[in-house]
Parts: C-alpha cells; sequence; structure tokens
C-alpha cells in the first residue's frame, strides 16, 4: 500500500522540473519531499547521501547537488548552483542572511513551542506550492492526503488496535520514543490510533529513554513499534537481555520492526508513516 | 592524627544504602511476597535498579582503586584515570573501532578499550619524562591528550552523528542496565585485579623510599611501576569498555581517602576502592532520583564531572605537597638567536602565499580540483576571503595568547585550553542558547565573552587565594572548568536535544559562517590586544626567569601577572569565537615560533601570530576542501593535526637536548 500511495503521489520519471518552477535548493529533508510531491526537482538538497537512510521515500531523483550538511551547507556551492529560490527551517536560521545574499530565502516552521507539527506542515505545502508556482498542485495534493488519512482512520476504526509506542533505537539500552508534539502523534490523532507515550517530550517531539522506561506508565497491551535504521549490533543484544525479553509488549511479541520514515519530515513522511503503520497493523489482524 | 576515612566512607555508604533503599526498597519488599503474573516493577528490580546499583560500585572501586594506585606510581597527587587521559583514550579507541573496524568488537571491547588507554599512557609518560614526572607536567600531558582525543572523537562524531549517537550516552557515562551480563562480567576481572594490586602494596610502599629505598629492599623501581600502571591501565580499560568514561571518581575517592588523613598505602589503597564504590554508588542513586522526578535523562558519568571538577577546584588551595619545586622554569632565553628581522619578513611573505593559495584552489560542484579563475571570482571569492581572513586573525590571535601564557607561567605545554577561558566562552554560549533559540554573533561574542570574565574571576579568586596568581593553581582551576565543560556539554548531548548539535558545531570551531562584520570586528579587537601584548614585551621577557628574578627586577609580580591573564583571556575568548576551544594552535605556534629561533618576547609574539594564523589558514583550507561539499571545522582539523605535530616537536627537542 506504501508502494502504491508513493505512485500516486511521487511522479516516477521526473527527468527534470517543468519549465515555470524556479530552481529551488531545499536545506531540509522534510522540504525535499514536498517539493518531490509537487513535482518539482531541487538543484540541490542537503546531506543526499543519508537520504535513502532517513527518508526511503519518496526517492532522491539522480542529479540532485549534495549541498553538505544542513548546519553548515556549502554557500560556495549553493551559490554556484545558482538557485531562484532557497527554502529553509528555523533549525538553520543562522544562515539565513548569508543564503539571502545568494536567493530569497523561504523559512518553513515545522517545529515551534506549540507544538502542532501536521498542521504546520500542510500549511507550509501551501507556502512551498505558492512559492514554486505550483499552488493548484498543492492544493490537490493536500486533499489527496486528507482522503488518504481518512481511509486510514477507517481501516483503524475497524481494527481496534492496541495502544502504541513509537520509537527509534539509539543503541541495545536506549531510545528515541515519540510523544507530544511529534509529527507522528498529529499523524496518530488524525486516524484514531492512541500513543502508549504519554510521558513528556521535547521540542521536537521526542524523548531519550532508557529501554525499561518503555514498560514504564504504559497500558499493559501496548504494541512497541520501532523504525530503522536500525544500528547492526542492537537486535542481537536486545534478544540475549532477559529485562527486554520480558517486558510484555516483547513477551507477547508485539514488537515490530517498520521501514525508515523522516521523524521531522512534513506531508508525505506523515501519509508515509501512516500508511506504514497501518499496512502493517492490517497485515497482523 | 587518626584518620577518619573509615568515618567518611561510612558516611557515604549509609547515604549511598539509603538512596538506593528509597529507590528499589518498596520493590525488594515486594519481592518477598512474590505477586501472580507479570509485574514490570520486579523485571526492573531484578534486571535494571539491581545489577545497576551493583556495577555502579563495581566501577567506582575499580576507577578509584586505579587512581590510588596511580598516584603511588606516579608520586603525584592528582594521576588519575580522567587525569591521565586514559578513559579518553579507551574511549576513543573504541568509538574508532566502532566505525571502521566493528570486526575488532567481537574479538573484545576489553581488549580494544585496553589498547586506548595503553596508548594514551604511552604519550602521556612520553611528554611528561622530559619534565622529570613532575606533577604538573604530568597532568598537564593527561590534559593534552584528552583533549586530542576529545577533538578526533568529535570530528568522528561530527562526520557521523547519527551513527555515533549511541557512543555519545556511551561516552558520557551511562550506568543504565538490562541484566547482569556486566555486573557479572566485571567481578571477576575486577577480583583478579584486586588482588594483584594487593600484592603490589608492599613494594609500592616501598617507593616512598626513594629508588635507592626500594632496591635496597630487593625490588626494581622500574618493575614495580610498570606493574602498577598496567593494573591501573587495565581497571580503567575494563570501566571504560563496560559502562562509558566516569569521570573524575578515581581522582576524588584516593583525594578524599588522603585528605582524611589516611597515611598507609594499603590502608589508602583499600579506603580509596571503597569510597569510590560507595561514591559513584550513591551519585547513581542521586541521578536517577532527581532524573525520575525530571522526567530527564543523564548519564551519571557527565554528573560525577558535574561533582567532581568543582570539587577539585575547591581542593586545589589544599593540595600543598605539590611544591613550586615540581614546577621547573623553561631554560632561560638562548642568548644566540638568528636575526630576528629576516625572519619574520621570510615567514610574513610564506603566509600571504599561503593566503593567496587558499583563496584561489577550490573545487566545483562535482568536485574536481580547479584553480579559480577570475571569472568566478565575483560568485566565490565573497564566500571564502572573510574566512580565510578571520582564519588567519583567529589563528595569530590564539598564538599570542599562548605566547603569553607560556611566558607567564614557564610552562611549555602551557595553552589557552589549558587556562579555562575557552571553556568559560563555551558556557556562555550554552546560555545564549537557551536563552535565544538562534543567537547571532553579537548575542554569542557577548555572552562568550561574559563566560570569559567569569571563568577569569573564578580563577582569580580560587588560584590567586593565598598568595597571588600561582601559576599551576591557575592551570589547574583551567582543567576543572574544562572537564565541567566536558560534562555539560556530555549531558546535553546524551539527552539527544539537537541543540547540542549546534553547539558541538561551535565548540569544533569554523570559520563557517563568519562574514565581514564578525571579520571586521575579530581584526580590530585582535589588533588592539596584540599591540597592549608587544607593549608588555619587557614583562615576558623577564618573567620566564622565575618568580625571585622578576621580583629581583623591581616588577609588582602580582600587578603583571593579573594583566597579562587578562590580556591572555581576551584574545582566548576572541579566537574561541572563531575556532572553537579544541584547537592547539596556541600551543603549536610559539614552538614554531622558538623552533625558528625567535626567542625574545616581542619578535616570539610577531613570530607565533604569523604562524598560528598560516596554521588555521591550512586548517581551515582543508577543513572547507577534504571533504567537500561537506566541510570539517578548522579548529578540530588543527587540533587532530597539532597535537601528533606537536608531540614531534617535543621528541625532537629532547633528543637535541641529549645530543648537545
Amino acid at each position: 500500500m506504501g508502494g502504491l500511495i508513493g505512485a500516486a503521489l511521487v511522479p516516477r520519471c521526473l527527468a527534470a522540473s517543468p519549465p515555470d518552477a524556479p530552481r529551488v535548493v531545499s536545506l531540509d529533508y522534510g522540504i525535499a519531499t514536498t517539493l518531490l510531491a509537487l513535482g518539482v526537482v531541487p538543484a540541490g538538497v542537503v546531506a543526499t547521501v543519508e537520504w535513502d537512510k532517513w527518508v526511503v521515500e519518496p526517492a532522491l531523483p539522480p542529479g540532485v547537488v549534495d549541498i553538505g550538511r544542513d548546519l553548515e551547507a556549502n554557500l560556495e556551492l549553493i551559490a554556484a548552483l545558482d538557485p531562484e529560490l532557497v527554502l529553509a527551517t528555523p533549525y538553520v536560521a543562522h544562515l539565513t542572511p548569508s543564503l539571502e545574499r545568494i536567493a530569497p530565502v523561504l523559512t518553513i516552521t515545522i517545529f515551534a513551542e506549540d507544538g502542532k507539527p501536521l498542521e504546520r506542515a500542510i500549511a507550509g505545502t501551501r507556502l512551498i506550492g505558492d512559492a514554486v508556482n505550483r499552488a493548484a498542485a498543492a492544493e490537490a495534493y493536500l486533499r489527496e492526503a486528507d482522503r488518504i488519512l481518512d481511509r486510514c482512520r477507517r481501516r483503524i476504526e475497524a481494527l481496534n488496535p492496541p495502544p502504541i509506542a513509537f520509537v527509534n533505537f539509539m543503541d541495545a539500552r536506549h531510545a528515541r520514543v515519540f510523544g507530544r508534539s511529534s509529527l507522528y502523534q498529529d499523524v496518530l490523532n488524525r486516524i484514531g490510533i492512541e500513543n502508549a507515550w504519554t510521558g513528556p517530550t521535547n521540542y521536537w517531539g521526542f524523548q531519550t529513554v532508557a529501554i525499561e522506561d518503555l514498560a514504564r506508565g504504559t497500558p499493559s497491551d501496548m504494541r512497541l513499534i520501532a523504525f530503522e535504521p536500525i544500528l547492526p549490533d542492537v537486535e542481537p543484544t536486545l534478544e540475549k537481555s532477559p529485562l527486554w525479553r520480558r517486558l510484555p509488549f516483547v513477551e507477547q511479541g508485539r514488537v515490530s520492526i517498520l521501514p525508515g520514515v523522516l521523524m521531522f519530515g512534513m506531508v508525505p513522511s506523515a501519509l508515509r508513516f501512516a500508511s506504514l503503520v497501518v499496512d502493517h497493523l492490517e497485515s497482523l489482524a | 592524627m587518626s584518620s577518619r576515612a573509615p568515618l567518611i566512607a561510612c558516611a557515604l555508604t549509609l547515604a549511598a544504602a539509603g538512596l538506593t533503599w528509597v529507590l528499589i526498597g518498596p520493590d525488594l519488599i515486594a519481592l518477598t511476597s512474590p505477586s501472580d503474573g507479570f509485574d514490570v516493577d520486579q523485571l526492573v528490580l531484578l534486571y535494571s535498579s539491581l545489577p545497576r546499583a551493583v556495577t555502579a560500585i563495581l566501577c567506582g572501586a575499580a576507577l578509584a582503586l586505579a587512581g590510588a594506585i596511580l598516584q603511588q606510581v606516579m608520586r603525584n597527587p592528582l594521576a588519575s584515570p580522567t587525569t591521565l587521559g586514559l578513559s579518553s583514550g579507551a574511549h576513543l579507541a573504541l568509538a574508532i573501532a566502532t566505525l571502521f573496524a566493528p570486526g575488532l568488537l567481537g574479538f573484545g571491547r576489553d581488549v580494544v578499550a585496553l589498547c586506548g588507554s595503553l596508548a594514551a599512557a604511552l604519550v602521556v609518560l612520553g611528554l611528561a619524562s622530559r619534565r622529570g614526572f613532575s606533577p604538573f607536567a604530568l597532568v598537564l600531558a593527561g590534559l593534552i591528550v584528552s583533549l586530542y582525543c576529545g577533538a578526533v572523537a568529535s570530528l568522528l562524531i561530527l562526520l557521523n552523528e547519527q551513527y555515533l549517537a549511541s557512543l555519545f550516552i556511551w561516552g558520557a557515562g551511562s550506568l543504565a542496565q538490562q541484566d547482569w551480563t556486566i555486573a557479572l562480567s566485571l567481578l571477576p576481572r575486577l577480583a583478579v585485579l584486586c588482588g594483584l594490586a594487593a600484592l603490589l602494596i608492599r613494594p609500592l610502599q616501598s617507593m616512598e623510599l626513594g629508588d635507592a629505598g626500594v632496591r635496597a629492599l630487593g625490588f626494581s623501581p622500574g618493575v614495580i611501576r610498570i606493574c602498577g600502571l598496567t593494573i591501573a591501565l587495565a581497571l580503567s580499560a575494563i570501566v571504560a569498555s563496560a559502562v562509558g568514561v566516569i569521570g573524575f571518581i578515581g581522582l576524588i575517592a584516593p583525594t578524599v581517602a588522603r585528605l582524611a588523613g589516611v597515611r598507609r598505602l594499603g590502608s589508602r589503597l583499600v579506603w580509596s576502592t571503597l569510597i569510590g564504590g560507595a561514591l559513584l554508588c550513591l551519585t547513581d542513586a542521586l541521578v536517577q532520583l532527581l532524573a525520575g522526578a525530571a522526567q530527564d535523562f543523564v548519564p551519571t558519568g557527565a554528573v560525577t564531572a558535574l561533582f567532581g571538577s568543582p570539587l577539585l577546584l575547591l581542593l586545589l588551595p589544599r593540595l600543598r605537597t605539590m611544591a613550586a619545586a615540581d614546577f621547573q622554569a623553561v631554560p632561560a632565553p638562548v642568548l644566540k638567536s638568528r636575526p630576528a628581522v629576516r625572519t619574520l619578513v621570510l615567514l610574513a611573505l610564506g603566509v600571504a602565499g599561503l593566503a593567496v593559495i587558499a583563496l584561489l584552489a577550490g573545487r566545483t560542484p562535482d568536485g574536481r580540483w580547479a584553480w579559480t579563475g577570475i571569472e568566478e571570482w565575483a560568485a566565490i571569492l565573497p564566500w571564502r576571503t572573510p574566512r580565510i581572513v578571520v582564519a588567519l586573525a583567529a589563528g595569530a590571535i590564539l598564538a599570542v595568547a599562548g605566547t603569553l601564557l607560556q611566558r607567564l607561567t614557564g610552562n611549555e605545554m602551557a595553552s589557552p585550553e589549558v587556562l579555562g577561558v575557552s571553556a568559560g566562552a563555551v558556557f556562555g554560549l550554552i546560555v545564549a542558547l537557551f536563552v535565544f533559540s538562534a543567537p547571532d554573533w553579537g548575542q554569542r561574542a557577548t555572552f562568550a565573552a561574559l563566560g570569559t570574565v567569569a571563568v577569569l574571576v573564578a580563577v582569580l579568586l580560587f588560584g590567586g587565594r593565598s598568595g597571588g596568581l600561582v601559576p599551576e593553581r591557575v592551570v589547574l582551576a583551567g582543567i576543572a572548568l574544562g572537564a565541567l565543560l566536558d560534562a555539560v556539554v556530555g549531558a546535553l548531548s546524551a539527552a539527544g536535544d539537537p541543540r547540542a548539535f549546534l553547539l558541538l558545531h561551535w565548540m569544533s570551531g569554523s570559520t563557517y559562517g563568519v562574514d565581514w562584520n564578525t571579520t571586521a570586528i575579530t581584526l580590530a579587537l585582535g589588533s588592539v590586544l596584540v599591540l597592549a601584548a608587544l607593549m608588555s614585551r619587557r614583562w615576558l621577557d623577564i618573567l620566564p626567569l622565575g618568580a625571585g628574578a622578576t621580583t629581583a627586577l623591581g616588577l609588582p609580580i602580582a600587578r603583571v601577572r593579573v594583566v597579562i591573564y587578562g590580556l591572555a583571556a581576551g584574545l582566548t575568548a576572541l579566537g574561541t569565537l572563531v575556532i572553537g576551544p579544541l584547537s592547539f594552535v596556541g600551543l603549536m605556534a610559539p614552538h614554531i615560533a622558538r623552533e625558528l629561533g625567535l626567542r625574545r618576547a616581542a619578535p616570539q609574539i610577531i613570530g607565533s601570530a604569523l604562524s598560528g594564523g598560516a596554521l588555521v589558514v591550512i586548517a581551515d583550507w582543508v577543513g572547507r576542501m577534504a571533504a567537500f561539499p561537506y566541510q570539517m571545522p578548522a579548529g578540530l582539523i588543527s587540533a587532530t593535526v597539532g597535537a601528533p605535530f606537536l608531540l614531534l616537536l617535543l621528541g625532537r627537542r629532547r633528543s637535541r637536548n641529549a645530543d648537545s
């Protein structure tokens, strides 16, 4: 299903952007996925070498220039790409004055003190659509996204799944668990899944916890979903750990590992997250 | 005087036991009445809390024993796994193995960690041997190696930030356990090493009689030292490989034992070990209690350093055993020196040529090497020029700071990194980061300057108590502050706050993001301070002759020291803002100048300013080009290249001195 959604929303063969789209450089993976969803191939994106590890889908078309790491994007190189528009986030606000010397900068805010990343991602998609002459495509994409999330919600109603905790393993002893203020939480609210983790989270909506904390204060029937990438030594170590093995969700086989989803992304990542999770829950039913 | 060690050990043990009981007591009681079905708390008690408490006790005891042995072997009250770089050596070895040869870890984490500790120890001893293993030189050498290992590990994290995330937590020393594996694997190893240490008590005790006395008792001093060192190394490496870097327990516990009045070595080893175990257990219980309330994630290893480094500051005035006799001035300046003007002109020409190359040699978007043609200058040079100018300026500024410090302390291993002022600047940056979500240069500079002033005042207060600014105290106060900084940054990073990465970027020292305003301010302030340093050249010529000579020549030594420290602090803050607290430029450049035959203060200041500028320009160019389009920070590059360079330099100087 995830593949189908990707095929429906992202044109597969993007040799080049349509002629009326400006040359764009994106300093954020989430913004880059939105550009691709609107049919615009950015000229440059940060850290393209790690795209397949953290974003996975949509795939990054070949020929997109790697402009270095987000906090220290290569300005010399961005200048050489001669973009008409630079898309950035508050995370790289320290670069805005420099980037403005190259091209106009549009800052898209997804994560802020008051949370609501999905709402902000939807508003951001419209902003990006306007900026790259794809306003109609943005509206169409958001309508389609809405339909997909509605469908996910109906499928979840039929499944009535237990509360679920969503994590990225840091190592065999620690994990980032996602909760309030995370993109995941907003999607869960939208499609009607209860998050098993109700503890406090940081600005980006996650909390780094020891493995055992996942069994504290969480419902006894919870399921754990871990997203890739997972370091190679984590799974073998966990398999040997008595504490891990006897946690209720492990002992009763309610642990799943799903392919990577950009946890700090925009609407494309929200859709990928929703469809991966719903598909998986259906496959279990 | 009867020893108070049993009292202290009992108090610590009671406190540790009390807190641990608060943590796990109710669960422990519940354990006796087995409930039916699954009980998370019981599981956590059995497989997390209990092994965690046992691991804490074992690790604390092992580190304390290692520290006590090291202090005896080195005849140095400040020796410990932390201050000798053993823990950071193990940390770096594990980081490198994780990234480049994961197979080695399967072969044995302990072995990898031990190799790292051993390498660190060899380097530290090599550096310290030429100063007759004076306590001061040894700890300084340990600090240099620690900084170096930290710099390389940071570079690895920057290049692989996501991949090394777990190492981050590891580096900060989390004691979290999920079964008994680690506790049970530690137990036999530590038991064997403790047994060996017990066998060594008599020979170690005999070392207090001096080498002749040792031989008279039928022991070989060299063999005793090597045996003691090996045991301490093994203890540190095993702990580092099991739970990570636990800062300062190995220094604090033996110090507490000694200050409590334990005289005999045997009792000192025993009490240090017990105090260390109780202390780490107590700290860990505190961390768990506080973290439980704040629902936060704080690694115990960072917290021990948070406690430990201020305690070290407080202990400094009491460490009178480290007599001034241990602390030798650098040999008086050699009178025969080459014509300074010609050397300086040649040096300046070389630096100018280097700057032009750095400006024009670059890479194209597809990664090819190319000279930047005139037609591209308008697009490319506005980005490169300020970076090169500011690199030159920052290098020169830190080089002058280093020259001042080396002349002031009469120690050729002194440098701005060691003064603690760079650490202060970064503390200011941390505050700025939490006050403003994205502080600009002006805000960062203001807070860094405030941090610098705060550290300077603290150093003057702690180091200046009782009889003026004693150089070794100031430097050790700086070490403690640097460790405190590491602890804070470690805790922030381990908590997974993405702001920690922003901080790491600043700390790594990149010329990235400087503009002409920054460059102009740096140049202007730097020029004023360097001119002031040149104007105090007469003082600087006299200071290395020692306090006695200085006073005899009629200089108000206390006031002179305050002025020079102030200058060096200002220069350090300015340079740190540009290339971070880790670069070794302030250490290297004065040596290069001296190697070039520039011995008197004024030529050495100018020569080291030029050399320092050149070093940072090269480091910046390598950082911009080596991993293009990714950029590596000049500060870390210069640290990773600079430290081995310094070792070569020192080694060469020693052999030449030996020949002549």
